[in-house]
């Protein structure tokens, strides 16, 4: 990143032609909204089925010990595969299809989402917990009304990791056919001209403006979640 | 079941284990420029990283490279040093991989280590200012020493991130094992997608349990907690 | 109240208890404290009452009914609880914590509200805090709705462990107090478990001193105990100043008062040395029946033909006849005339010496 100015200034001072070419940005701007929504799309269906997925092993994972090594062991290994792979294995038995991209995109979720997830509800202090069930809670109650919602901010700090690096990861999908801004990607590659390089660019600023609202909308999403942690003791 | 011969004779074939489409020849041109990216990253990225860390400058620095890092798909990164490569006049294929993938090798480096050596024990530092050392020993005798499992942790780090994006490179007209998968697509080819799948994920868990290994081996018992505390790189 | 018969817990993985065949009887109203040395199972047992340990063997029974024999978070909606940390739900308000139990049991909102109302003023907690998280309290304050949440649903029973062991001993001597006030009012049952002795003499109606595996030594009121320990480890536990001790649960008022060396104005020089010689000090009180003017010192008499103007100096360390003899000793040591003077009010009821004191001592 420290070297991507030292190459880009020569670059832009090369200009007989122009870098990038406004004029197509202004006829595609419908199109640039549509690969917009589409990645939208993908990014909550992903995180959604994350989510659901991840807090049905966290809770096994809690429960029965045990089970927290082997369920990371599988999720990392999963994680470990380079996205291009995973979907290269998948794409033999699902085809290029919206469930392959889904598949993949989800598996990428699930190791932070159930390591935060645990990590939160691990951190929730003894005290609470023992005061809690002295005072007749039953499991289930406790985990909804107590750990849960105590657990909040480490969970969305793991959503939100999660999120930024799927929209990143959508892009890919491109290769197998689903859209998303990964298609201007794309196809800005086969153009070895400015009108290329202006479709990459497209592609790769929008994909960055939503990854870095999407992360400031759910940090906004954390503080509506937890207004006790913002008052401190007035003396 | 057919399909599953069908990849398991692809494997078997001669042919595909020679000549520069081969498997070997893929798999070495994959390592080999994995191992000139992070070098390079390394190389630039450490003397800066420690300089700051031991002055405790530049911080923001820091968080904004892993931030941005973390933004930015690399595929997009593989992508955009397309156009920069040829504008420079340095065609595509290796050049617009190696510098991409040096460009993302980059950020866990430098700001891992420089949390690294920022982090180290004030009170040791102190110490060692007290028995007279200077600014330049400080940092070679103390911090980097105790900074080094998240240092070895990082560049562990990076060059699994490296592995694992390089197969992009083949939309830059590069080889490497992603030749498979993407002109596997190309041509609607799943045996091909397949293997090539296969290789790739071999090749990156393999690397990854490989440098795990030899990290274990390389940092000193008493320090390994530290390792835990390295950021990840978005993911490939 | 509560009635423990043959209770045994053996953990995983132990051999031997942590509590073995322990039987206890608690009576209704009354407050029993578990005390002993670390390791004794008091907690345990504690623990066992509300289930959040299960007993290996023995029966509980509270109210009349078997622990056992319920859902264990239904018997514990019914026992309150209270434990050293606290544990306030910190992303609940106050008003929301204190309603706990109430909101587990279905209470209609607006007999919750008023009962919150109700506890907020027992324990003498501004209302204004109701809307605020636990986060913005102070320790003292914190622990007042740890006690509020624990008597929201009003249940008969209440368990203590360590209740005071996180505050300093400043605020843990008013907390204390503060509990007995409390109990005067709300008469719960309650056990509490604590490992330092003087606050167990101080709260306890009964103690039951416990040594390891949960062995009962003894189970009496705290007189009882101090007066005749039952053996030399309670004797041990109890310390050697345990004369002492007993001191601080013996009130002045029990004692008969020396009248002490009171002379009217209009005595004379020779009467006011003869009871300084009487009593064997070098000074005397001037006063009449229990109005007192104050005291002087035999050097005062100087040049006096008579008692009529020899000034006087107030007593400063003035005792209530409410105030346990260990107060009276503390002041006797500590004051220019080595004696405690008695008053109720500003009525001079008489003086407490050194002798009086060590006689309840060695009885």
């Amino acid at each position: 990143m420290i070297v991507a100015p030292v190459i880009v200034a020569p670059v832009i001072a090369q200009a007989d032609e122009p870098f990038v070419r406004w004029d197509w940005v202004g006829r595609n701007l419908d199109n640039l909204w549509a690969a917009t929504q589409e990645h939208i799309v993908l990014t909550g269906i992903a995180i959604g089925i994350g989510l659901i997925i991840s807090m049905g092993l966290s809770i096994v994972a809690l429960r029965w010990r045990k089970t927290y090594t082997p369920i990371t062991w599988v999720t990392g290994l999963l994680y470990a595969i380079p996205s291009l792979a995973l979907f290269a294995l998948l794409v033999p038995i699902t085809g290029l299809t919206l469930l392959t991209a889904e598949i993949g995109l989800v598996s990428y979720t699930l190791l932070i989402l159930i390591r935060n997830i645990v990590a939160g509800i691990d951190g929730v202090p003894e005290p609470i917990i023992e005061a809690a069930r002295g005072m007749g809670y039953t499991e289930r109650k406790l985990f909804t009304d107590i750990q849960l919602p105590l657990a909040m901010p480490v969970i969305i700090a793991g959503v939100r990791i999660a999120t930024v690096t799927t929209i990143g990861l959508i892009t890919i999908t491109a290769l197998i056919g689903q859209g998303g801004l990964g298609f201007f990607i794309l196809r800005g590659l086969q153009f070895y001209s400015a009108i290329g390089t202006t479709q990459i660019l497209a592609g790769t600023v929008l994909s960055v403006v939503l990854a870095v609202t999407a992360d400031l909308l759910l940090l906004g999403l954390e503080r509506l979640l937890t207004p006790w942690a913002r008052r401190r003791a007035v003396m | 079941m057919e399909f599953v011969g069908d990849v398991v004779n692809w494997f078997l074939s001669a042919e595909n284990w020679s000549g520069p489409a081969g498997i070997p020849n893929r798999v070495w041109e994959h390592v080999q420029i994995s191992v000139i990216a992070t070098g390079l990253a390394a190389v630039i990225a450490l003397p800066p990283a420690l300089w700051l860390g031991h002055f405790r400058r530049g911080g923001f620095l820091a968080v904004a490279v892993v931030n941005i890092g973390r933004a930015v798909p690399s595929f997009a990164i593989m992508a955009l040093f397309l156009p920069i490569s040829i504008r420079l006049g340095l065609g595509l294929g290796f050049w617009p991989t190696l510098l991409a993938l040096f460009a993302l090798a980059l950020p866990p480096i430098f700001t891992n280590t420089y949390t690294a050596v920022r982090d180290v024990d004030p009170a040791l530092v102190e110490a060692g200012r007290g028995m007279g050392m200077r600014e330049r020993q400080l940092l070679w005798t103390i911090e980097a020493p105790m900074a080094s499992p998240v240092i070895v942790a990082a560049l562990r780090v990076s060059a699994v991130q490296v592995v694992a994006t390089a197969p992009l490179a083949a939309l830059v007209a590069w080889g490497g094992l992603g030749r498979y998968i993407i002109d596997g697509f190309a041509v609607r080819d799943n045996v091909r997608v397949l293997a090539g799948g296969i290789l790739v994920a071999v090749l990156s868990v393999g690397t990854e349990l490989l440098l795990g290994a030899l990290e274990r081996r390389i940092v000193p018992r008493g320090l390994s907690r530290a390792t835990e505390q390295v950021v990840p790189p978005a993911h490939g | 109240m509560i009635t423990l018969t043959d209770v045994t817990k053996t953990f995983a993985g132990t051999v031997h208890p942590a509590v073995e065949r322990l039987s206890l009887d608690i009576a209704e109203g009354e407050v029993v404290v578990l005390v002993g040395p670390s390791g004794c199972g008091k907690t345990t047992t504690l623990k066992m009452i509300n289930r959040l340990i299960e007993p290996t063997d023995g029966r509980i029974m509270v109210a009349g009914k078997d622990v056992l024999n319920m859902p264990a978070f239904e018997l514990r909606r019914s026992i309150g609880y209270v434990i050293q940390q606290i544990g306030l739900f910190p992303h609940k308000t106050i008003r929301d914590n204190i309603a706990t139990v109430p909101h587990l049991l279905g209470w209609e909102k607006t007999k919750t509200a008023a009962r919150v109302d109700e506890l907020v003023d027992l324990v003498e907690l501004s209302p204004d805090m109701l809307g605020r998280y636990p986060g913005e309290l102070s320790g003292g304050q914190r622990q007042r709705v740890g006690v509020a949440r624990a008597l929201a649903a009003d249940p008969p029973v209440l368990l203590m462990d360590e209740p005071f062991g996180a505050v300093d001993p400043i605020v843990r001597a008013n907390l204390q107090v503060e509990m007995l006030r409390l109990q005067e009012r709300v008469h719960k049952t309650i056990v509490l478990v604590t490992h330092d002795i003087d606050e167990a003499i101080r709260l306890g109606d009964r103690v039951a001193i416990l040594s390891e595996g949960g062995h009962v030594e003894q189970y009496d009121s705290p007189g009882e105990i101090l007066r005749d320990p039952a053996n030399e480890f309670v004797a041990d536990f109890l310390g050697s100043d345990r004369g002492i001790k007993r001191l601080s649960l013996i009130p002045i008022s029990d004692i008969e008062l020396d009248p002490g060396p009171v002379l009217s104005r209009s005595a004379t020089v020779a009467e006011a040395e003869a009871m300084m010689s009487k009593y064997g000090i070098d000074w005397a009180i001037i006063g009449i029946g229990s109005r007192i003017e104050g005291w002087f010192e035999s050097k005062d008499l100087a040049g006096q033909p008579d008692l009529r103007n020899v000034p006087t100096r107030k007593h400063r360390d003035r005792i209530s006849p409410q105030a346990s003899l260990k107060e009276a000793l503390d002041v006797v040591v500590s004051s220019h005339t080595s004696v405690a003077a008695v008053f109720d009010e500003d009525r001079y009821l008489g003086i407490a010496t050194i002798d009086q004191i060590s006689r309840e001592i060695v009885q």
